[in-house]
């Protein structure tokens, strides 16, 4: 179970940030998202979505054993165990452990709302 | 609180650095709602009617409307707006890419900028922190070095509206650029900023946007999405854009040609959408929140010249810096239309007056020696390009093509007036009227000019007739309330045009976020009447009257025939005009002479504009009874 | 011969789908042109600015065969 990133797809229009912050937070802001789409303008004008793959880098860095593996292979913060340490921020290889001003950090739980709603092949569910 | 929108405007005065946040009010935002609604309003209310659009009279006005920002279909646009320096009335001009949106994050619905600032700056905005900084380091730098560098110093998420050099000499057909290619381009409001000394606005917002109801806009949308993606537009849309409308347009004999000398391209293949995907095409760039990828983004190199990377051709492009000035290769258009972006000017407006000049040399109207050794012929990249440098640094001629179509044709004199080609001093867009004889009324009646996307009638002129002349007016009257009305909610008009996303679904999702339980499409039709006839009274009231000596085209298009192609022998006189003209006063409720009439500004409410036009003489007489509904839906039939 | 037409916005007005929402079955002899076919039907060329096979654009002197599914695509209202 995976999301499948065809970079050549992307268009930039961020739909996914849109309905991932609407889904997730029941807010319009898609700052908040839990991936990100990276731009390379005006050369060589390509976008690259960035996604959790659920690598585990960031819960092998936390210190208070607070992200946890469920049996989908997801992993998921407490955040009654969360020291707000920030050190699964940066263990993250792919800048999708996300944080919101000091609160506990957030990431990707494959709710596949941003793949349900993406019609370019960009971001794509793989089971 | 007030759902929907940012919340708040801001008053910026450059001269004296007074930075003034305003709420925006309720009855305001949902009298006006956003974009074009709100430049009209404050245009009219606040501009003093002799303000010299260039000076300090006259204000930018940026505002996202309603649907900016949130997901629906698709809100991703911003509305520019200021007195247009080349009509010298009401003028607007929209961009999409995520400007707006972010504004709309940073918790803003409106920028109303005053005054001219002593020294070249830009607009600093960070959610409440909004400043005036020094932009030297960027001022003269082109749009898309300018943009790349601002992004450098400030973020990669800072969404950026800047001008080129054009925009800084005050040329009257500058635009706004975003995301290294898209362009608020018409009405010269990047002329505005630069007369303002406002070099760029940088945006970035955190802010969590008040939606009334986020469930019901997240799962209303989405079904709209689920549901267009099978549309059998969409993938075309997404493969091609607009550029492959260059074939079809040549084919219905209404590209304009050689500056619409003609309205048939033969070599047109060569410089339509399947060379530009086939030979250029980087990737595919959507504006937010948009699951249609229009946008194109391309890659070219001609021999001699740097590698350049542009958004486009689009069709107005691939027409008006293609076939009008005489090109045939996909990647000239491409240059040229990054010549026009990096630079600043309207590639519209750009391509068009480039096209004035080159059937100027043509015509031995302008000299080798004017061109600083030179020449201006067709199809020609280095021409084109040295002729643009000319203008944006108002050298020699290049001055008066600067000041717009109207100023460089009288300047020239000759009978160049014949052939320069726009109303209102707006250059016209890549279609020719004369095999399409609503179009045209469509260019002569726009609040702002010869602009297609206030009606635009071409199969519709096709199916009641190409060559037919009465009955089109009301239905040029629908099309402009309707297709301005996407422009003031500052969301994509192509999902209602092109893949069947309904008026009134767009309406629902006003509701959703705005949670005006009540407001319908009468009341957004009513708004565009009331725009409509507010920037007429504006026009009336800056520039005299009466209304109808302005609602003409450039004589080419009432004594000429098409040529060549398959309109050829089309040909419409003055009569025809004036017959059209007479149906669509009458449509609109407006008297003989093309002044608004009392009845129909006071069915709109708009009784200071009464006032107004009464102390000038300009309130018309009506010798027919006000429609009660004016404009009417065009329903196709199969014949 | 039976041919399959979809088409959207306003072309889908002049079409008059009848097996899905976008699709028009149409009978029609062997060996004319799309252009043909479409005016046959009542459909003027001005309203197909594309013709696509599948994903291939074609141009409207393009014979179809026998089964064939196109989809039109009417101009852009205003580029």
């Amino acid at each position: 179970m995976r999301i499948k990133v065809n970079a050549k797809a992307c268009t930039g229009c961020r739909l996914c940030r849109q309905v991932c912050t609407m889904e997730k937070f029941g807010e319009v802001n898609p700052k908040k998202a839990r991936l990100r789409i990276e731009a390379a303008f005006p050369e060589p004008g390509t976008y690259r979505p960035r996604v959790c793959t659920q690598c585990g880098a960031c819960a092998r860095a936390c210190p208070s054993e607070a992200i946890i593996r469920d049996d989908r292979g997801v992993y998921h913060v407490d955040p009654e165990r969360c020291t707000l340490c920030g050190a699964c921020v940066e263990a993250c290889p792919l800048g999708v452990m996300m944080r919101w001003e000091d609160g506990v950090p957030y990431k990707c739980d494959y709710c596949w709302r941003c793949t349900d709603t993406c019609n370019t092949g960009a971001i794509t569910r793989v089971d | 609180m007030i759902f929907g929108f940012g919340g708040n405007s801001i008053r910026i005065n450059l001269k004296t650095q007074d930075i003034q946040r305003i709420p925006l009010e309720n009855r305001f935002a949902r009298e006006w709602l956003g974009g074009r609604g709100f430049i009209s309003k404050i245009l009219y209310d606040e501009v003093p009617r002799e303000a010299d659009p260039l000076g300090p009279e006259n204000k930018l006005i940026v505002t996202p409307g309603v649907l900016s920002g949130h997901l629906a279909p698709t809100g991703s646009k911003c509305c520019f707006g200021a007195i247009s320096p080349l009509s010298n009335g009401h003028g607007d001009s929209t961009v999409g890419g995520h400007f707006g949106p972010e504004l709309k994050f940073a918790g803003y619905d409106l920028l109303i900028i005053e005054e001219i600032a002593d020294k070249p700056v830009y607009l600093f905005i960070e959610d409440d922190r909004v400043e005036i900084r020094d932009a030297a380091k960027y001022w003269g730098l082109g749009s898309i070095e300018a943009e790349k560098l601002f992004k450098e110093d400030l973020g990669e998420d800072f969404e950026i509206a800047i001008i080129g050099p054009a925009g800084e000499n005050l040329v009257k057909f500058a635009c706004v650029s975003h995301d290294y290619g898209r362009q608020a381009g018409r009405c010269g409001i990047g002329a505005v900023m630069g007369s303002k000394r406002v070099k760029a606005i940088a945006v970035r917002g955190t802010r969590s946007l008040p939606t009334y109801d986020v469930k019901g806009t997240l799962d209303f949308t989405s079904a709209i999405i689920k549901r267009t993606a099978v549309h059998p537009n969409m993938a075309p849309w997404q493969k091609y854009g607009t550029a492959m409308f260059v074939g079809w347009a040549n084919e219905h004999g209404v590209y304009p040609t050689h500056n619409f000398q003609t309205t048939f391209f033969d070599r047109y293949a060569g410089i339509d959408g399947q060379p530009l995907v086939d030979k250029l095409l980087v990737s595919n760039k959507a504006c937010f929140g948009c699951w249609m990828n229009c946008g194109k983004y391309s890659k070219v190199q001609l021999p001699g010249k740097p590698v350049v990377f542009v958004e486009g051709p689009e069709y107005e492009t691939g027409a008006l810096c293609g076939g009008n000035c005489g090109f045939d290769r996909i990647e000239d258009v491409a240059y040229n239309n990054w010549v026009c972006d990096n630079t600043g000017i309207d590639s519209m407006s750009g391509g068009g007056i480039v096209a004035f000049g080159m059937e100027c040399y043509e015509k031995g109207l302008i000299t080798r020696e004017q061109l600083e050794g030179h020449e201006l012929r067709w199809g020609n990249v280095d021409d084109f390009e040295h002729f643009v440098d000319m203008i944006i640094y108002r050298r020699g001629i290049g001055d008066w093509f600067a000041d717009g179509v109207v100023t460089a044709a009288s300047r020239i004199g000759q009978g160049a007036e014949h052939f320069a080609v726009q109303v209102k001093g707006q250059g016209m867009s890549g279609y020719d009227g004369r095999g399409a004889p609503a179009m045209l009324l469509s260019y002569m009646t726009a609040d702002i000019g010869a602009h297609h996307n206030r009606a635009w009638t071409i199969t519709m002129d096709e199916d009641l007739g190409k060559n037919v002349i009465r009955g089109k007016a009301k239905v040029v009257v629908y099309l402009q309330h309707i297709r301005p009305f996407f422009d003031t909610a500052s969301c994509c008009r192509l999902f209602w045009g092109e893949v069947d996303v309904t008026a009134e679904e767009h309406i629902d999702a006003i509701r959703l976020v705005t949670g005006w339980s009540d407001y319908t499409l009468d009341e957004a039709m009513r708004l565009s009447d009331r725009i409509w006839n507010l920037n007429r009274a504006h026009y009336l009231e800056r520039n005299g009257g009466p209304g109808r000596k302005f609602d003409y085209p450039n004589a080419r298009f009432y004594e000429e025939s098409i040529p060549t192609g398959p309109s050829k022998g089309s040909k419409l006189s003055l009569d025809d005009l004036n017959i059209m003209l007479d149906e669509y006063y009458e449509a609109r409720g407006w008297g003989k002479n093309g002044n608004p009439s009392r009845e129909v500004l006071a069915d709109l409410d708009l009784h200071d504009v009464i006032a107004n036009l009464d102390k000038i003489g300009m309130l018309a007489e009506l010798t027919t009874p006000l429609p009660q509904v004016r404009g009417e839906r065009y329903k196709p039939k199969a014949f | 011969m039976t041919l399959y037409l979809k088409a959207g916005g306003m072309l889908r007005e002049y079409l008059q789908p009848d097996v899905d929402v976008f699709t028009r079955r149409v009978e029609c002899t062997e060996g004319l042109s799309l252009r043909d076919i479409l005016i046959s039907i009542g459909i003027r060329p001005v309203h197909v600015a594309m013709a696509f096979s599948g994903d291939r654009l074609i141009p409207l002197s393009h014979v179809p065969s026998d089964g064939e599914t196109i989809t039109l695509r009417p101009p852009v209202q205003g580029g």
